[in-house]
């Protein structure tokens, strides 16, 4: 999409296709997906449960169990060096070292057999070269880095004596642990309370200021894209349907799914009360992914040409701000005029 | 940058009437059990099992209407005899006693020891010439080859007169090949390095009178001396008192299977009803009963299958099956009780049933459609697997001679009574091994091959 | 913790009592008289001997003298072989069943959890495939087949080196507990195999797996640190009744070799009706079985951080 991308992107992922075997057949789990990630700058992946947000980024660090997992075309380069297949760069993995990562359940994510010191400290002897003596104590100041009280108490403890969002902190510590250039979180607070997300979004948020890293932040939760994202990528049924800056993707949104999105999403914006209105249907069955847009099925503007092309590129719309949709096809005389234009809020 | 150019044709902007229904799952809706079979018949290892077990059942049930030998009947003339024998037997005339002058026909100068005759199941004849400085002799009988420092096997026969130098061998002759050696003893008796052997290839005859006795001719006007009748068929054998192998095998399976099968289909049936009382009441009366069902839990097992199955006693007639089964029922049943409370209390807690009982749904409805569906895959499964810990019981009490009272025969019986003579007559230890263990291993099978069916969550961990 | 094992320690007792009383209930309806053997059958001499064993008392009378015996180690006095106590026979007996056990059980439990380990590193491969099979037949072939096995690959490695390397039968030397606890163990291993490899897979597949793995640790620091050791925590917890199987199972292999065991004389005991031989031993295998249980489940919460606070 972008063959002459600004130098300064640190992660760029081209192209990328993910296919998993399964008793049901080949799960073409990702299709296509490109983004670029800038420092210091958060790039959020939006999309429904299912639609391959966490396969792609999952493929990224290597972390698909292969079998039955295959990464079929793409790459990945950090730096600009692919990593892709191979996390190794000059014979030091890259996980934990320059990207750190966090997962949706802070229950289940951490060892429940060793002490969170440990497991923080783990990552340390092994890139940094660290004694244990060594990697326990800076252990000690993560956790008190990510706000953790009585962080050298809080060490020796194990998982089960935490509270979901303490682990969520000690997650946070693990990962940060090699001050890596991008923190990579996937659906970070969907399982905590809605007040220790805030407390957890924030955490991020001052890290990120402190340490200038790069954080791709996937979700489904439009709030929590407004909240942190620079840049916003839309995912459906394993393609990227939309991408753009957030303020691109909130008030220009220029594919229908995206406004579909924010229909489904209540608003205090708006004066008057609205009626939230869902997306009808279902996501396409990723065995056999139909010929034309994956969207075509549940779109309300949907056209002839919708079913019968496929879109191999998306329409640039403005400077980092394409559409994978027929509507913005030079041709297409809409017949929804207005659709894309100047939405504050919601759609009716 | 590249703008998209794929170019229009006509219609292709027209709308359409979006249409949610035509990316509906195409794959056909199946209930549970139909879902359990399709599974269950992609599994290749689980069928083959299913299979067995059916076969398995059919030799049960039917072989003793096929195969109408009586298992108690004892062939004295194929004692401990492996299958596939030569049954070929020639019709002689009854032999006299011999005392070295008849039948002699053939004096052999090239050997020191040598037969009188052609030897076989009546008698085998021996005679020897004088061998240096022996003051006596003493005969040896073995089934292996001689071999210097080896035995030499049974003594037959010791003379201290140097003069005596025959021998006639009238013990126990099976068609085989006996290897006899002569030592040659001093003056005080003691024998000598002077040996001399011989092997001898004995031929199984029968005098006609025998042959008629036996049924195996039906008179003796129809038959001469020299002609060949056959011995009866033992297609797998035959045991130490001449018993049939596969006739016993056949009532043994009734006796292992039986127990094997109606033992768990007891206690799990106890089990179920005792579990969910317990988890449907709840409260105290749960306590009770659970902790009750601890206590058996904790006794020693085996030991009480022992002792439960003296304290019930045997009278003398009784093959002491009941008992067995009574005191496994009695022993087992807590285990399945305790999963079965589990179930129920987890599946009383599950929301379908919580929005089952919004909807007016009363506790007989709840019982039938959703508490009894929801158990049954995993009270199914433990029947399977119970199958082949209760024939393991069964065989490993009657092995250590606590099982089924003699002369019933079972799997774990045979097995007892063929261990003792497992160096010489390995096929009565291996046939009844073998069908326990192609049970086990069957009902084993059979049994994953319905979890993975039946529970879709335990798929992927085996 | 204290009260955890102090509650229990008190539960194992009501437990053992419990074995103890459906020991005594099913021990006096028996048929036949354990004195109907004896050679003395005077009625005076028959007479003596009812009192001396307590049995001219009321059936009540008999249960509280039993518990009372019991609770304080007593098991009495032999039947049939008059002037032993029960205590010196097992005494005598059970260290040598103790022994082979122990050493059949660390067999067991060393081999399962090893082979498991191995069969799911290399899952659906030939390693796998090959353990895995040898696991179903050792759970399906009984263990006196084992037992007759384990003496004829001892008879044929002994005619192999031309002289007696390894006993056959009996007891007195490592050599002669070698092949019998390994038969013992057998289907325990395999067992524990199972177990493992389930357990391993189950582990392989966790989000603290992955979260590992996104840490950039080396593949053996994953394997040993966080696979490994959860995966044997669920295999401890059944050793406790894979003892029990095992000291059971002790029957038969003490039989078949011929070694002197407390399980081969309980075998000869209930042939000759040793009323007090048969009623000690099980209330001694009873009470070992409960506490092994509490021990190992003690051992486990010392392993499992989650079980020692909680």
């Amino acid at each position: 999409m972008k063959p002459d991308a600004p130098s300064d992107a640190l992660l760029q992922v081209e192209d990328l296709h993910v296919e998993f075997d399964t008793y049901g057949g080949i799960v073409q789990a990702v299709r296509g997906v490109s983004f670029d990630v800038h420092p210091g700058k958060t790039l959020a992946i939006v999309g429904e449960s299912g639609c391959g947000k966490s396969v792609t980024v999952q493929s990224i660090m290597g972390l698909i169990p292969m079998p039955p997992g295959r990464i079929t075309r793409g790459s990945a380069s950090l730096k600009g060096i692919n990593i892709l297949n191979n996390t190794f760069i000059n014979g030091v993995d890259i996980r934990g070292n320059e990207i750190g990562m966090i997962f949706q359940d802070p229950m289940t994510s951490l060892n429940p057999t060793m002490t969170i010191g440990k497991q923080i400290g783990e990552t340390l002897t092994v890139h940094r070269g660290y004694t244990q003596k060594q990697a326990y104590a800076r252990a000690i100041e993560l956790l008190d880095m990510t706000r953790i009280p009585e962080a050298s108490k809080r060490a020796s403890q194990y998982p089960f004596e935490f509270s979901g969002g303490m682990l969520q902190r000690a997650m946070i510590a693990v990962a940060l642990a090699c001050e890596p250039s991008i923190l990579i979180a996937d659906e970070p607070t969907t399982a905590l309370d809605v007040t220790i997300q805030a407390q957890i979004l924030d955490l991020m948020k001052d890290l990120q200021s402190e340490t200038n890293m790069s954080i791709i932040l996937i979700t489904h939760d439009l709030g929590v894209v407004a909240r942190m994202a620079d840049d916003v990528l839309v995912m459906y049924a394993g393609q990227v349907v939309e991408s753009g800056s957030a303020a691109q993707i909130f008030y220009d949104s220029a594919h229908p799914y995206t406004l579909g999105l924010k229909t489904a999403m209540p608003s205090n914006t708006n004066e008057q009360v609205q009626k939230l209105t869902p997306i009808e249907g279902s996501p396409p069955d990723l065995f056999a992914p139909p010929l034309g847009c994956a969207y075509a099925a549940r779109c309300p503007h949907v056209m002839q040409v919708c079913r019968s092309q496929p879109i191999k590129q998306s329409f640039t719309l403005a400077d980092g701000h394409q559409s994978a949709c027929w509507l913005h096809h030079a041709q297409c005389e809409s017949t929804t005029p207005g659709l894309f234009k100047k939405q504050s809020g919601g759609q009716t | 940058m590249t703008e998209n150019s794929y170019r229009a044709q006509a219609g292709d902007f027209n709308p359409i009437i979006a249409d949610h229904r035509i990316q509906g799952i195409s794959r056909p809706s199946l209930s549970y059990w139909q879902d359990a079979w399709l599974r269950l018949k992609a599994n290749a290892r689980a069928m083959v099992s299913l299979y067995i077990v059916i076969a398995l059942l059919f030799f049960t049930i039917a072989g003793p209407y096929i195969w109408t030998v009586d298992p108690a009947f004892q062939d004295l003339d194929q004692v401990s005899q492996p299958p596939n024998i030569d049954r070929k037997a020639t019709l002689i005339k009854p032999y006299p006693i011999w005392d070295g002058s008849t039948g002699t026909v053939d004096v052999k100068d090239s050997e020191t020891l040598y037969l009188a005759q052609a030897a076989n199941t009546e008698s085998v004849r021996l005679l020897w010439h004088v061998m240096p400085g022996a003051e006596g002799y003493r005969l040896y009988r073995n089934i292996f080859p001689f071999e210097q420092g080896q035995s030499m096997g049974l003594p037959l026969f010791t003379t201290f007169s140097p003069q005596n130098r025959l021998f006639e061998d009238l013990l126990d002759l099976t068609p085989r090949t006996f290897y006899y050696t002569l030592v040659a003893l001093n003056a005080t008796g003691q024998e000598t390095s002077e040996v001399v052997n011989i092997a001898v290839e004995v031929q199984r005859v029968l005098t006609i009178e025998q042959a008629v006795s036996k049924g195996l001719v039906d008179s003796a006007e129809e038959v001469d001396v020299g002609d060949v009748v056959y011995l009866k068929l033992h297609p797998m054998g035959t045991d130490y008192l001449g018993r049939d192998m596969l006739a016993r095998l056949m009532y043994g399976a009734r006796i292992s299977l039986f127990i094997g099968i109606f033992a768990p289909l007891i206690f799990v049936s106890f089990g179920v009803l005792y579990g969910s009382t317990a988890g449907f009441m709840g409260g105290k009366i749960d306590q009770v009963l659970m902790r009750f069902s601890d206590f058996v839990v904790a006794l020693p097992f085996l030991l009480f299958m022992i002792l439960f199955k003296i304290a019930f006693g045997i009278g003398p007639g009784e093959s002491g099956v009941m008992p067995m089964l009574i005191a496994m029922v009695v022993l087992s049943w807590p285990s399945t009780a305790r999963l079965v409370r589990g179930q129920i209390l987890q599946i009383r807690e599950e929301g379908y049933i919580a929005a089952s009982r919004l909807l007016g749904a009363k506790s007989r409805y709840l019982i039938m459609r959703h508490m009894i569906p929801n158990t049954m895959g995993v009270i199914l499964v433990t029947i399977t697997f119970a199958v082949p810990s209760a024939i393991f019981t069964e065989a490993f009490l009657s092995f250590i001679g606590m099982g089924v009272a003699p002369p019933t025969p079972s799997w774990g019986s045979m097995c007892f009574e063929g261990i003792k003579t497992m160096l010489t007559h390995p096929h009565e230890l291996i046939f009844p091994a073998l069908l326990i263990s192609i049970t086990v291993l069957a009902f084993n099978l059979l049994g994953d091959g319905l979890r993975d069916a039946l529970d879709a969550k335990m798929r992927s961990r085996e | 913790m204290r009260a955890y094992l102090l509650k229990r320690i008190v539960q194992g007792i009501i437990t053992v009592w419990f074995i103890a009383s459906a020991t005594f209930v099913a021990m006096h309806n028996v048929p036949g008289d354990p004195l109907m053997d004896e050679k003395a059958t005077t009625e005076e001499i028959r007479k003596n001997l009812m009192q001396k064993y307590g049995l001219d008392k009321s059936l009540f009378e008999q249960y509280i003298i039993y518990l009372k015996n019991m609770s304080q180690g007593d098991f009495g006095i032999s039947f049939t072989q008059q002037n032993r106590q029960v205590n010196d026979i097992i005494r005598e007996h059970f260290p040598v069943s103790a022994a082979l056990g122990i050493l059949a059980i660390t067999f067991a439990a060393f081999g399962g959890i090893l082979w498991g380990a191995l069969t799911a590193l290399y899952r659906n491969r030939l390693p796998d495939i090959v353990i895995m099979f040898l696991v179903i037949l050792g759970v399906s072939v009984p263990s006196f087949v084992f037992a007759a096995l384990g003496q004829l690959s001892i008879v044929s490695v002994n005619n192999l080196v031309g002289f007696s390397l390894i006993p056959v039968a009996g007891w007195g030397t490592i050599w002669h507990m070698l092949v019998p606890s390994m038969v013992l163990g057998m289907s325990t291993m395999a067992y524990l195999t199972r177990l493992m490899r389930s357990s391993m897979l189950e582990v392989v597949n966790t989000d603290y797996i992955r979260t590992a793995k996104s840490k950039g640790l080396p593949a053996t620091q994953i394997f040993l640190q966080h696979q490994l050791r959860n995966a044997v925590l669920p295999v401890i917890t059944v050793l406790g009744p894979a003892i029990a199987a095992i000291t059971t199972g002790g029957f038969v292999v003490e039989m078949v070799f011929a070694i002197p065991g407390l399980g081969r004389y309980f075998v000869e005991a209930v042939q000759q009706l040793d009323y007090t031989v048969i009623m000690g031993t099980t209330v001694f295998y009873g009470a070992f079985l409960v506490f092994m249980v509490i021990i190992v489940d003690v051992i486990y919460g010392f392993i499992d951080p989650r079980v020692r606070v909680g």
